[in-house]
């Protein structure tokens, strides 16, 4: 039974080459395309897979204030500044040691990020997320508003470990130098000056300059351009302690206001802001990147190419379809003559279907062959301008997409046929004179 | 003399979009083994509707027809197909073979999808055509074949399953007076040896003397019954 349907439409594609041969054809030049552009895209992504892992992506956090001071009341901002904590900050503030570390100069000064003022916390939190496997390294950061008591202008302080990888991506980093030298380790005692904050007062490599009553040697000038940990003046962390301590109610104990991080590769960067995240605890957290992970917009390139391969099967599958139709419409007499002689309407139907899986399926392993063929030939390397060392395969999940998309779209061809073999009257068609 | 094929009251309208057709109604009649029947009527009188109606092809709007003892209307489609397989045989006026198959193929075809196995069907199929004359040409496709050659490929697509039931549509109608009486009387044998009736559908050209009766299919009814009926000799 089903050996003869099979015999019988192999009979009928043999007797009918051309036709045959064009929907074959056309599954073929579906199958190559497909996969040529599938192993391009793989190889491509796998390249800049390989770039971005190297690369990295960083990002800042930290946990803002509790409360915005204006929402105090002028008393109570005046019992804040002799130390005494309003009712509702005590409720809010049960685990924070940031209440009792405020600036002197509360309207003027405190820790801050941008214009936000921010809450301190542990070294350890630090030290937990840089043992995080999706991140790289992270670094504690102390970022603090001065006033200066002269001028009257203000100034962002950051005091940094010159050893953290984190810091130089997000923060500031020896190619970021103008002039002078960049702090070491052993810099203590020195800072460095944002280039335009060094312009504005006039202030070169070798001057000095007093922060919080202590004078220090200006050792570089930098540009740090719009990294988000960017601050006036940079100095080492032990150094930004002992100063910021001097306006502060009391003494920082290993502690920082800004987490820097570096997260393992930039594939990992949005599941490192969530670790973060969750470690911290906190909804109030705040995590910014300078840029978008660069893998969404890469991601954005690989869905268009998707999209593309979708049509291509669909006009494939579309083309097949409309040559199966007119098809089964040039044999409508043949089928009809079939039908008055017993052939139930299912035998008819599998005839139909038989015909198109057949050649969706030749034409699809001739596609496969031949793609993998140009793949063998092909200079995909140079052609990419990609140098990495990357193997072409066509994987079983591309062979088994392959496999679906045949049956599916010879389905799909031999469906609407069928549909008509169902629904014409061979009465009618037998009636008729040819 | 048992009944092969009886119709009661059959009756086939067709509605197209703003009109219905009425082709016959009330249209009653007996067919028995052995027996050569012929429906006469002009052309457009409904003789290829109602065959395609006996042959289960096609639905009658009302009436019955029992077909060895079946009642077609209450037959589902794919049984109706089994009933033609098995029992039924059709002779186009066109022939209507597939033209892409050979002459040995286009006989096959009927004994497909049945379960009989490619050998048998094979030799079945190779002994009909050797009896008609055709075992040089077996692999020859349609068009390679005189008309009268195509005809008894179509003759013999008709006799290759034994069928009770030989139902003719004009099938003398394309090929010269000669060659039609050579069709009728390949057909004959089968009928006159008692294992099949045939029905004929003609608008005239069919040599009424094969006829054991005649109906006439007029003004939308079977209007006359006349017909050989006093000699059931096989004419000369
Ligand atoms: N699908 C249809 N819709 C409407 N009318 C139809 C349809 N099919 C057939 N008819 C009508 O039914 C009538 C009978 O047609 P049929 O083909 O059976 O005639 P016929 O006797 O075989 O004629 P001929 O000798 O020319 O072959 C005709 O008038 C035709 O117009
Ligand atoms: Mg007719």
């Amino acid at each position: 039974m089903t050996s003869d349907i099979l015999s019988c439409a192999l009979r009928e594609l043999r007797r009918k080459k051309l036709r045959s041969l064009a929907v074959a054809f056309s599954y073929l030049i579906t199958v190559a395309v497909m996969l040529l552009t599938a192993n391009l895209l793989l190889f491509s992504r796998y390249a800049e897979n390989e770039v971005l892992a190297a690369t990295g992506t960083h990002f800042v956090t930290y946990l803002p204030n509790c409360g915005d001071i204006t929402t105090l009341s002028e008393q109570e901002v005046a019992e804040l500044a002799r130390g005494i904590i309003p009712a509702k900050c005590q409720e809010l503030c049960k685990n924070c040691t940031g209440c009792n570390k405020k600036a002197i100069d509360i309207l003027n000064e405190g820790f801050m990020i941008n214009t936000n003022t921010t809450r301190l916390v542990t070294l350890e939190l630090v030290d937990r997320i840089r043992r995080l496997a999706t991140v790289a390294d992270a670094s504690g950061y102390l970022l603090f508003r001065f006033r200066d008591p002269q001028s009257g202008r203000l100034f962002a302080v950051g005091g940094f470990d010159p050893k953290s990888t984190a810091v130089a991506t997000t923060c500031c980093s020896h190619s970021d130098l103008i002039a002078g030298a960049f702090l070491g380790s052993d810099s203590s005692g020195q800072v460095m000056l944002e280039q335009g904050y060094a312009a504005n007062l006039g202030l070169k490599p070798g001057d000095q300059v007093v922060i919080a009553s202590e004078s220090f040697a200006v050792a570089g000038i930098i540009n740090p351009g719009v990294r988000p940990g960017r601050a006036d003046v940079y100095m080492l962390f032990a150094d930004a302690e002992r100063v910021m301590n001097r306006r502060i109610r009391n003494p920082l104990f290993q502690e920082a206001n800004i987490i820097l991080i570096e997260a393992a590769s930039s594939k990992l960067h949005e599941q490192a802001m969530q670790d973060v995240k969750g470690l911290v605890q906190s909804d109030a957290l705040v995590s910014y990147g300078c840029y978008v992970p660069a893998s969404q917009a890469l991601g954005l390139n690989e869905k268009t190419i998707w999209l593309f391969l979708a049509l291509v099967g669909g006009a494939a599958a579309l083309f097949a379809a409309k040559t199966q139709i007119s098809s089964v419409i040039e044999r409508r007499r043949q089928l009809a003559v079939l039908k008055a002689v017993g052939w139930k309407n299912s035998v008819v139907i599998a005839q139909v279907f038989a015909e198109a899986l057949l050649l969706a399926v030749s034409g699809c392993i001739a596609g496969a062959l031949f793609a993998w063929g140009a793949l063998q030939v092909l200079p995909v390397t140079s052609l990419l301008g990609i140098s990495a060392d990357v193997p072409l395969i066509l994987n079983w999940q591309l062979l088994l997409a392959i496999v679906v998309f045949a049956v599916s779209s010879g389905s799909f061809a031999g469906l609407l046929p069928a549909l008509m073999v169902v629904r014409q009257n061979p009465a009618e068609v037998l009636r008729r004179i040819q | 003399m048992n009944v092969l094929l009886k119709v009661e009251g059959l009756e086939k309208t067709f509605s197209t979009r703003n009109s219905v057709t009425e082709v016959f109604k009330n249209v009653s009649f007996e067919i028995s083994p052995g027996e050569v029947v012929v429906i006469k009527g002009r052309s457009g009188e409904g003789k290829s509707t109602m065959l395609g109606i006996l042959s289960g092809l096609d639905r009658q709007t009302a009436g019955s027809v029992v077909f060895a003892g079946e009642r077609l209307e209450s037959m589902t489609v794919s049984e109706l197909a089994e009933l033609r397989a098995q029992k039924i045989g059709m002779i186009f006026q066109s022939f209507n073979l597939i033209g892409s198959w050979t002459a040995l193929e286009n006989v096959e075809a009927v004994l497909m999808h049945r379960g009989i196995s490619p050998v048998q069907r094979r030799q079945k199929a190779q002994a009909v055509l050797h009896e008609l004359g055709l075992g040089e040409r077996l692999d020859n496709y349609p068009t390679e074949l005189s008309v009268g050659q195509q005809q008894r490929v179509a003759v013999a697509r008709t006799l290759v399953n034994d069928p009770l039931l030989i139902l003719a549509d004009e099938p003398t109608g394309d090929v010269d007076a000669e060659t039609a009486r050579e069709v009728v009387e390949l057909l004959l044998p089968r009928v006159r040896n008692g294992s099949a009736a045939l029905l004929v559908a003609t608008h005239g050209a069919f040599d009424l003397n094969y006829a054991d009766r005649v109906l006439t299919l007029a003004n939308r009814c079977l209007v006359a019954e006349n017909g050989r009926s006093q000699d059931k000799g096989v004419p000369a």
